[in-house]
């Protein structure tokens, strides 16, 4: 037992390395491609711990990764405060919003419908904010330019500074998937997931549960912001704090597998960089026709395979073993 | 220079308050509208098409098409951006969601996709500037007694907002149509025992909607400015009367259309630049803070 725990601890920490290693060695253009997958693939998994696990889907997440990318770099740039602060500052509001949306959506059980509606009614209310609000930026964005790093002679530049950055976003997004999973909060978000009455009547305290998942999903998820916006340098609100991301991040999750671990990474890996290819090569010509392929790929995921790639692959894997046996 | 008595400020102060009132529950009569066929979708076959406001710009831009080729006044499109709209609905409903209509977060999923499909495919052919459609009532302004000052085109879309929910009520209260609709939204099993065809009438449901929103695409499109990302906005300016409304009683849906218009103009009024614009946002989560279950609501 305790070997095979030593086993798989090295394989994920060699994995990491590896693809760290990787992504500083590819040129420029499809470096920054893979950097940003990372990115996007611990956003998906924070959002999966709500959007998936507990089957609550929130369109209100842009709130949270536009303040982890807003903040830091105001506080920056105005304030000169040091931008690790700055993180940790806007991850501490993110998680008392997420609190009181929890509040606000789950005192009374009203549904999924309404967690839906009223979640994109918040996210559209933040973007609003963030635009109206001088101090983040307004509608114009904000430009932060960072220096490389040097530590004992050795230089990291800030290319690489992401890549870092990145892979420990994703690898925390990941493990906190992982313990939640395995751990009481997620049986008890899954029970609720399948019957809410039968959960409820067991002694499932549903405001609880649901609570705790927001309120860690909406740290991970400016955290996340946060990472994004240092990538990306130039923060414009309206990529950032926009619904529209959320629910791409949704969608990705979705062809994925919403609810299991390999889901977002599976839906991210495969369907960001084919996004980020076709609009690098098609944006002059045809824009939005990345945006387009996502719908219709989807529509056809929820069709076809409704518990998304990786569940579709798993009950095949299953029925395979009980054909052989 | 004489100094203004403090009478006359407290008069203009008032006018503008009434000025913003009228105009408030004039334009939230059409959203109202765009909520009612949100509700009526929800009230036969309990799910929300997230794709709605995208659909309302996709009439938008075809009256734009209509206007550039054929001359066509917004008000006259209608003929023709319906029974399109209806079309494109009714086969998206009837083989994408109809056989999924059960499970409520799939549902709210592929709408979701098809908001993204919606919105870049007119981005892809109308490119991402904003457009206007000429109408006849461009700049047309009717003087209300001697205080109010407002635009004929929003007129135009009260009175025909009332008049066509008038029509619905009438429709739903006393036909026989009416009643198997409001059968299939009490109980569908106990609808389809005693005869109604739940998925004919949930799928002419969802064609009225869709017609609902042609006439709202053309009562909004007059006078004001379009873009095909504006999609999501629409889809989350009606989704508060919706929420508010109790999602499925129409006449406080229509009701609470006009409290989200009211605070719209209101914060515009009193508060400079986009932070006017959070208003009715902000409005919204404050009436769900004390009331959960929307203002008209009840608690199950």
């Amino acid at each position: 037992m305790k070997f095979a725990k030593v086993t798989k601890a090295a394989i994920t920490a060699s994995t990491i390395v590896i693809v760290g290693a990787a992504i500083m060695a590819l040129p420029g253009y499809y470096g920054g491609i893979a950097t940003k997958t990372l990115i996007y693939i611990g956003l998906a998994s924070a959002w999966n711990i709500v959007g998936g696990i507990g089957g609550q889907l929130s369109l209100g997440h842009s709130v949270f990764i536009g303040l982890g990318a807003l903040l830091p770099a105001a506080m920056l740039l105005k304030l000169s405060v040091p931008w690790w602060i700055g993180v940790l500052c806007a991850a501490a509001m993110s998680g008392a919003i997420g609190a009181a949306i929890s509040w606000i959506t789950f005192r009374f059980r009203l549904g999924h419908l309404y967690f839906a509606l009223v979640t994109l009614a918040i996210g559209e209310l933040g973007r609003i904010i963030v635009i109206g609000t001088e101090f983040l930026g307004g509608a114009s964005g904000l430009l932060v330019q960072y220096r490389p790093m040097s530590a004992s002679g050795l230089q990291l530049s800030v290319a690489n500074q992401n890549v870092l950055l990145a892979l420990c976003f994703m690898a925390l997004a990941l493990a906190t998937s992982y313990a939640i999973l395995h751990s009481k909060l997620g049986y008890r978000l899954r029970a609720l997931k399948g019957n809410e009455n039968a959960a409820q009547a067991i002694g499932i305290d549903l405001f609880r549960s649901k609570a705790t998942a927001m309120v860690i999903s909406a740290v991970l998820s400016s955290l996340g912001g946060s990472v994004l916006a240092r990538y990306d340098g130039f923060v414009d609100p309206e990529v950032v704090a926009s619904p529209i991301l959320i629910i791409s991040i949704a969608l990705f999750t979705v062809v994925g597998g919403a609810g299991r671990l390999w889901g977002p990474v599976l839906g991210v890996g495969l369907l960001f960089p084919l996004g980020e290819i076709l609009r690098g090569n098609l944006a002059n010509n045809l824009p939005g026709l990345h945006l387009v392929l996502f719908g219709v790929i989807l529509v056809a995921v929820i069709r076809l395979m409704p518990s998304g790639i990786t569940g579709w692959f798993a009950s095949r894997f299953r029925s395979a073993c009980r054909q052989i046996t | 220079m004489i100094p203004p008595s403090s009478g006359l400020i407290w008069g203009l102060e008032m006018e503008i308050l009434y000025q913003g009132v009228i105009q408030g529950v004039l334009i939230g009569s059409t959203y109202g509208l765009i909520a009612l066929s949100m509700g009526l979708i929800y009230g036969v076959s309990g799910i929300t098409n997230f794709a709605q406001g995208d659909l309302m710009v996709l009439c938008m831009f075809m009256t734009l098409t209509l206007s550039t080729l054929l001359n066509l006044d917004p008000y006259v499109s209608i003929l023709i951006t319906m029974p399109v709209i209806i079309a494109v609905t009714a086969v998206v409903y009837r083989y994408l969601i109809q056989p999924i209509s059960s499970q409520q977060l799939m549902v709210i999923q592929l709408t979701l996709g098809l908001m993204f499909v919606i919105q870049n495919g007119i981005l892809m052919v109308y490119g991402g500037n904003f457009q206007r459609v000429p109408s006849v009532l461009d700049g047309d302004v009717l003087v209300i007694g001697d205080f109010a000052v407002v635009q004929t085109s929003l007129l135009i879309s009260f009175v025909a907002t009332w008049g066509l929910a008038g029509v619905l009520f009438w429709t739903l209260g006393y036909t026989d149509f009416g009643r198997s609709v409001r059968a299939v939204h009490q109980n569908a099993k106990a609808a389809a025992l005693v005869g109604v065809d739940v998925r004919r009438t949930q799928l002419i449901v969802v064609s009225l909607s869709a017609a609902i929103l042609a006439v709202s695409a053309s009562l909004l499109v007059a006078g004001r400015p379009i873009h095909p990302g504006e999609g999501l906005h629409y889809t989350v300016v009606a989704l508060m009367p919706f929420v508010l409304g109790g999602m499925n009683n129409l006449l406080s849906i229509l009701v609470s259309g006009i409290i989200i218009g009211v605070a719209e103009t209101l914060g515009n009024v009193y508060l400079n630049g986009p932070l006017g614009f959070a208003v009715p946002y902000a409005v919204f989560i404050a009436i769900l803070i004390f009331r959960p279950q929307g203002l008209f609501g009840s608690r199950s």
